[in-house]
């Protein structure tokens, strides 16, 4: 029964809880119960909140649980962030992101370059990629076939046929792999990449054809391809998601009033429907929450079975639901919405201590 | 014995005291052990369930026979008439009712939840356990749930220092 009982508990409280007594400690030290800890994590929506403190800001990293019963948006990170980026991916426990405050002194000492911090929020480890500062991070997966951790990379170039893919190992001394290019004319990517069956994706828009797509990367094969997406307006204003095992699509339009959510009803035959239209009630809105200047930002998750509609609307995250309910408001002032979630994890992950400058519990949390 | 009323399969389940549920099919498949049986061709006759007793078992059933998806012929007319929101609704209640029951039978029910493999029923039951947990001092934690502290006081300073921030 206490098996079932640690394997739930928030990563947190399990860590407190090896204070009980040696058995609990003996328990939940072992690899498979942390597998089946991890496993029973809820994947929580990521979202960062700009924060101002004296001349500097930093971000907050905070995960939104619509479960919770008392705090719903939880604090999971501190970090300086870039001013419009945005974490770049995460995965198993993991987060990787973009380190600004260590790029700034890493141009001071003469090498200047964008640094990728990755952490796990759960262990507090944390520990710095200074090999990918020429590249742009795409996406985080597990390699099935070797377990290893890899992220794969991009480099900006103009010259989309000479644009190439490279994916690096987590732990290893060698620089990132080239794995050649795709695809060969000049797209737009929009949105966080979604893992779903094995394989990442993302939504993009061609700019010849202006048609709408989704690239798929293999995480086994480690291998593109392409598939078909609904059609879109404004593809900046389509996100992709994961809903029940199966890819699904939020597409913001309307004159921003309608958020449509269309769902990959068969993944081999690529065939889409749209599944729920959410109407934002704009008019009380703007009664209730006030007049926004800045565009409302939405994003679509997949819950646990629920299906939860995430609208920031000025200084509120709103929490609709399919049939265009709101849930709850929050007070949440500079935040940013993305696609990314978290699902918190002890298993011990051995590449940490192999990175440079590795700590535990340093000041980003 | 799987028998057949009013063209629904029955399924018999049987508790180690000796009592006899004659559910439906599709109710005992709430709980994926008994799914597996089932697939398995391994329930041509009564399954025994061992340890758990009539009465947790009984409860186990009404929380199954409440909570079986509503499709099919019978559910077709209650989803017809009845808006998916509101059912979940009436669900959250008549959970909320289910659960109040003393420590001894909640943790009898986690058991049977864990041994049955029924994710909802293991959800509902243990979440007050982990509110417990979390909320609560070590000290709390092993007064509600009986566990001797048999750390030296020096080495349950260390594990503390370990993941210090845990304690914060």
């Amino acid at each position: 029964m206490i098996w079932e009982i640690l394997a739930r508990l928030p990563p947190k409280a399990l860590l407190r809880c090896r204070a009980v007594c040696r058995a609990w400690r003996r328990v939940t030290s072992v690899r498979n119960f942390l597998l089946a800890h991890h496993g029973r994590q809820p994947a929580l929506p990521l979202a960062s909140q700009r924060m101002n403190c004296g001349n500097s800001y930093y971000q907050n990293i905070v995960t939104f649980n619509n479960r919770a019963t008392d705090a719903q948006v939880q604090h999971v990170a501190r970090v300086q962030l870039a001013d419009t980026i945005r974490l770049d991916a995460s995965c198993d426990g993991l987060l990787l992101f973009t380190d600004n405050s260590i790029s700034q002194l890493a141009q001071n000492g003469s090498t200047y370059g964008t640094c990728f911090s990755i952490c796990n929020p759960a262990t507090r480890e944390h520990a710095r990629l200074p090999m990918l500062s020429a590249f742009l991070p795409f996406g985080m997966y597990r390699h099935r076939p070797t377990s290893e951790y890899r992220i794969l990379l991009t480099q900006e170039k103009d010259d989309p046929v000479t644009n190439a893919f490279f994916i690096f190992v987590l732990g290893s001394a060698q620089p990132p792999r080239n794995i050649g290019g795709w695809p060969r004319e000049m797209v737009s990517v929009w949105g966080d990449d979604v893992l779903l069956r094995g394989s990442l994706h993302w939504h993009l828009q061609k700019h010849e054809s202006k048609s709408s797509h989704i690239m798929v990367f293999d995480t086994t094969a480690e291998s593109f391809r392409e598939m078909r997406a609904p059609v879109v307006l404004d593809p900046k204003r389509a996100n992709l998601f994961e809903m029940y095992d199966k890819l699904g699509m939020s597409i913001f339009n309307g004159e921003l009033k309608i958020i449509d959510i269309w769902m990959m009803l068969d993944y081999e035959s690529e065939v889409w429907a749209l599944k729920y239209r959410v109407e934002l009630p704009v008019a009380s809105l703007n009664v209730q929450f006030g007049q926004i200047v800045e565009n409302p930002e939405v994003a679509v998750h997949s819950c646990d079975g629920d299906v939860l509609v995430l609208v920031r609307f000025g200084e509120w995250l709103l929490h609709f639901d399919t049939d265009s309910r709101l849930v709850a408001s929050f007070h949440h002032e500079g935040l940013l919405l993305g696609q990314h979630r978290l699902q918190e994890t002890l298993v011990p992950h051995t590449f940490f201590t192999t990175l440079d400058s590795y700590s535990v519990n340093c000041q980003c949390f | 014995m799987a028998t057949r009323e009013a063209g629904k399969k029955m399924i018999m389940l049987k508790s180690p005291d000796g009592m006899e549920f004659e559910v439906e099919e599709a109710v005992a498949m709430e709980s994926q052990t008994i799914r597996k049986m089932i697939e398995d061709d391994c329930a041509d006759t009564a399954i025994l369930i061992p340890n758990i007793n009539s009465k947790i078992l009984s409860r186990v059933i009404e929380y199954c026979n409440k909570h079986v998806p509503t499709t099919g012929a019978t559910g077709a007319a209650a989803s017809d008439t009845v808006a998916p929101a509101a059912l979940a609704e009436d669900l959250k209640i008549w959970d909320a009712e289910f659960i109040k029951v003393n420590r001894a039978t909640r943790f009898d029910l986690i058991q049977a939840a864990s041994y049955l493999n029924i994710k909802g029923l293991l959800d509902l039951t243990s979440q007050t356990t982990i509110d417990t947990i979390s909320d609560n001092s070590l000290e709390e934690i092993r007064s509600f749930l009986s566990t001797k502290n048999d750390y030296l006081p020096e080495e349950e300073q260390t594990i503390r220092r370990e993941n210090q921030w845990a304690f914060q």
